[in-house]
């Protein structure tokens, strides 16, 4: 239990008629400690209270988490089964009839089976998210390769999170999002703080960030847009979009060079020193400088700062891992922590801010193509055998490795995936290239879709399956620092819904595969079988059980047994999990972004996220504070780059790049580079960015390029 | 111990939790009673939280000709009493900051009350208990009067905070610039 200065002894306001009821918030990786309110007369959600004694948050949220509840009981909510019998209306909100749970399952069964006896059992695959709990996300993976019995599953964290686990694996053996605990950060010196848009996507960060500044640490960011944490930044590195190898090379270069190194840690602890320090001497100030764009002195100043720093934390999110060299980036900034030594002890290490509600855990157990519970390799014969004998088949019946979220789509292009189970997702808005994914996913014989709302992507399908939001379900979590926590129930679900986990154990024995789910008739009970199947691998869940986890405010994985309390800190003792125990420093030859501006598209595009909204924004577009906030996606110009374009504050354009295009309004700013511009991707139909942006796709994580690529504007 | 609301204006991203949290405090019928601006749209995302500062010797209950707003024992200058209001808004015009709003169908008043419900009690009202940077804290006078020490500067150049801006308030306010004063650690 990490109690520190920013925890406050807050007794909570209850009012008449009302139970409080503790949680976390249903969006992003910050997973801040949240109480429904719960009318005790109807039982319904009504509201929200903060959790002041939360350790990571203290009682803080930012909008979206503040509005949250408005989701449960929301009129857009769906109530009851759908089926569309006429394919001819796929791609719309038309068509649809309400059913029965009966009716549903038997017509997604009779399809699954048919399709399946024809075209073999990998014509199936199955599309997952991690926004929901670790048993939920569990459950998926052995539904995919028990239940349906294919080889392709896969999920939205490979638009998301893929290039931080690819990154950490190479360099640390291990992927932990974060090597400390959340509440490190306000006592750290130095904070280099690469991509991520703190302030507005992991908000209640900030008051930690700030404090380092408050003590007379230093903040250095690195981001193509003045946001508001660069803003207040000591440094502030604005980079060319997809450039970040090279910076992280010249950096780890200068910090070699004025004796930064730190020998000792380096000889001991890790490999690879030597050819890095060779590659990176390619990268001298003026070649970082030039390929950057980045002012020289500022190059210098960041590595004098985090080289001096007594203690200094590396942070990054997805301005540098969606890129086509995702994981380079995450191993390169990695590489500072590294041979300075600032990794595996208190206040310093290498974080990367989740961004997905469980983006940590539902990564680790098994809906990665790859990937069984525990972070085990399905590629790894003793893997499989582990696992085979918890769900109790025979190794010949588990499916191979399947391929990436993005690859389905060019399978369901091919007509060698022809049925898809989409669940906890909305790749109709967050793919990218997605003229070419909305007509893969209108291609399909058949796709079932679980949500709460009728999603963008949920018009591609012929069944809708009603899901519950999380506040109508228990289970685990794994927030961005690796902390296990708990959601719990506040509301019975409302309509026919279900949770997930239910509508796959049902599934499941429709389809004559119920020995192997049956038993599994609670939230609870899924937990106790995934901790078992999680237990031995390097993602051990086995010692997180639920009451360990309310007692502790949390554990951090992982956590063997009974007796263990869990991780904090990853690598006090200085052993990473690479055979030998050594962490690797990773020479990385520089790439350019797979797209480079031309004189047809002189414009690099860059995408993200605002505050207001969450993801695809299937949830956040439909609460009316937010979507108030923020209704429509706009792109953000520099003054002087709007002058040669002959264009004004609110006028709309039309960008477009090679794959798809778009009208915006314009929101002239300083705060972004004149070469760049930026649209948020939150929204759906002809208001995606998506429809422009690159599937140039980083061969480890297959992360496609959302932050950098060629476009052009004209006026309207 | 008495506690105010404290306000640290460089600290704000404009998330507008603020508001959103404003909206959840029991009294106040869901809507926002505050106010978040763009300090300088078109050049930088600087923003800042315009909250009512419940002034000690309040201007828009002076000048309300109804005495429909009160002053609590705590010194939360509080909404207009639904029965006097008479939707005049002579408040409006006359705070400093042009704080009160107004509901034009119900022909009423509203304005931040601290969140009364909370506050009398000693619990942060709702905007300060979310606020994800610590622009705004629930803070004792001893604890604001050691935040105003960490900032003091006396370089002739910055002003970080000032006794009050148009008369005696009992929220305390750090204007932008606070990091000036800071001695950095190497
Ligand atoms: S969206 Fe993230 S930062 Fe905002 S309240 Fe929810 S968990 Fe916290
Ligand atoms: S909640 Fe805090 S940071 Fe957000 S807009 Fe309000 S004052 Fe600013
Ligand atoms: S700030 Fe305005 S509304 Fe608030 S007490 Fe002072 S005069 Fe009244």
């Amino acid at each position: 239990m990490q109690r520190d200065k920013f925890y406050q002894e807050i007794e909570n306001r209850t009012h008449p008629n009302e139970k409080l009821i503790k949680t976390h918030c249903s969006y992003c990786g910050m997973q801040c400690g949240m109480h429904l309110r719960v009318n005790t007369a109807t039982n319904k959600i009504i509201g929200v209270e903060p959790r002041y004694d939360w350790p990571v948050t203290a009682g803080k949220m930012c909008p979206k988490g503040v509005t949250a509840y408005q989701q449960t009981n929301h009129k857009d909510r769906l109530l009851k089964p759908l089926i569309r019998d006429d394919a001819s209306l796929k791609g719309t909100k038309k068509g649809f009839r309400e059913a029965s749970w009966d009716e549903a399952y038997d017509v997604i069964a009779k399809n699954f089976k048919q399709q399946q006896e024809k075209y073999g059992k990998d014509s199936l695959a199955v599309f997952s998210g991690v926004s929901m709990t670790n048993e939920k996300c569990y459950l998926t993976g052995k539904f995919a390769r028990v239940a349906l019995g294919t080889r392709y599953i896969d999920y939205n964290g490979r638009f998301c999170m893929s290039s931080a686990a690819g990154g950490f694996l190479r360099s640390f053996g291990v992927d932990r999002g974060s090597t400390l605990p959340w509440t490190d950060i306000h006592e750290t010196d130095c904070l280099f703080i690469a991509g991520s848009n703190t302030a507005e996507c992991h908000p209640t960060s900030m008051f930690r960030i700030w404090n380092v500044q408050e003590r007379g640490g230093y903040i250095i960011v690195v981001d193509p847009r003045e946001t508001p944490i660069a803003r207040r930044a000591d440094l502030h590195l604005d980079l060319k979009p997809g450039t970040d190898l090279a910076l992280a090379n010249g950096i780890t270069n200068l910090l070699i060079q004025n004796g930064y190194a730190d020998e000792d840690f380096i000889k001991k602890h890790t490999n690879g020193f030597e050819e890095t320090k060779e590659l990176v001497k390619e990268f001298t100030l003026a070649y970082t400088s030039e390929v950057t764009g980045v002012n020289q002195e500022k190059i210098i100043r960041a590595a004098e700062i985090y080289g001096k720093s007594p203690n200094a934390v590396v942070m990054f999110a997805r301005g540098i891992e969606q890129q086509h060299k995702g994981v380079d980036n995450v191993s390169a900034y990695t590489n500072m922590a590294l041979i300075t030594g600032k990794i595996g002890r208190p206040k310093s290490g290498v974080a990367t801010f989740t961004g997905q509600g469980n983006g940590q855990g539902g990564r680790e157990h098994g809906q990665k193509s790859d990937l069984l519970p525990g972070y085990r390799k399905i590629t790894n014969p003793k893997h499989v055998e582990e696992v085979c004998h918890v769900w109790g088949i025979k190794q010949e019946e588990m499916p191979g490795p399947g391929v990436s979220a993005y690859e389905m789509f060019e399978l369901m292009d091919q007509k060698v995936i022809r049925g898809l189970y989409l669940l906890c997702s909305n790749p109709a808005v967050s793919a990218p290239n997605l003229n070419f994914v909305r007509q893969a996913m209108k291609k399909l014989d058949f796709m079932v879709c679980s949500d709460f709302y009728l999603s963008e992507s949920a018009e591609f399908a012929d069944v809708v399956l009603p899901a519950v939001t999380w506040a109508e379900d228990e289970g685990t979590v794994t927030n961005l620092e690796g902390r296990i926590i708990k959601i719990n129930k506040a509301q019975e679900p409302l309509g026919d819904s279900k949770p997930d986990w239910q509508m796959q154990v049902e599934l499941a024995e429709r389809l004559g595969k119920g020995k192997y789910f049956s038993h599994l008739k609670t939230a609870k009970a899924v937990a106790e079988e995934f901790r078992l199947a999680s237990k031995g691998g390097n993602a051990d869940y086995f010692g997180a059980t639920w009451d360990k986890i309310d007692r502790q405010d949390g554990v951090f994985w992982p956590c063997k047994d009974e007796n263990d309390q869990g991780t904090p800190h990853m690598f006090l003792d200085k052993k990473f999990y690479h055979p030998d125990g050594r962490a690797k420093i990773c020479a990385l030859p520089y790439r350019p972004p797979a797209e480079e501006p031309d004189d047809a598209y002189p414009l690099r595009l860059t995408t993200g996220r605002v505050v207001y909204h969450y993801l695809s924004g299937n949830q956040t577009r439909r609460i009316e504070f937010l979507r108030d906030m923020c209704p429509e996606p706009f792109v953000e110009v520099h003054p002087q780059t709007a002058k040669i374009y002959n264009i004004a504050h609110e006028e709309e354009v039309r960008l477009f790049t090679r794959r798809g295009e778009g009208k915006f309004k314009v929101k002239i700013t300083e705060a972004i580079r004149k070469d760049t511009v930026f649209v948020p991707y939150h929204f759906g139909h002809d208001e995606s960015i998506n429809l422009l942006t690159i599937a140039a796709l980083d061969p480890i994580s297959r992360m496609p390029e959302f932050k950098a690529c060629a476009a052009q504007m004209e006026k309207l | 111990m008495k506690k105010r609301l404290y306000i640290e204006l460089e600290n704000c991203i404009g998330c507008r939790s603020c508001l959103a949290a404003c909206t959840q405090c029991g009294g106040h019928e869901e809507r926002n009673r505050n106010y978040v601006y763009d300090v300088n749209p078109l050049v930088n995302r600087q923003t800042m939280p315009l909250m009512c500062l419940h002034c000690v010797n309040p201007a828009c209950a002076r000048s309300c000709p109804a005495q429909a707003i009160q002053v609590h024992e705590t010194g939360a200058v509080l909404s207009a009493l639904v029965e006097k209001c008479i939707g005049c808004q002579n408040c409006t015009i006359a705070c400093p900051y042009g704080i009160p709003k107004f509901d034009t169908e119900q022909n009423l008043m509203y304005k931040c009350d601290l969140c009364i419900d909370r506050t009398k009690d000693g619990i942060p009202p709702m905007c300060a208990s979310v606020c994800p940077t610590n622009t705004l804290q629930w803070l004792t006078d001893e604890e604001i009067a050691n935040r105003k020490k960490q900032f003091n500067m006396d370089n002739g150049k910055w002003i970080s905070s000032m006794p009050y801006l148009e008369g005696e308030t009992n929220v305390k306010v750090n204007l932008p610039g606070i990091l000036q004063g800071i001695t950095k650690l190497f």
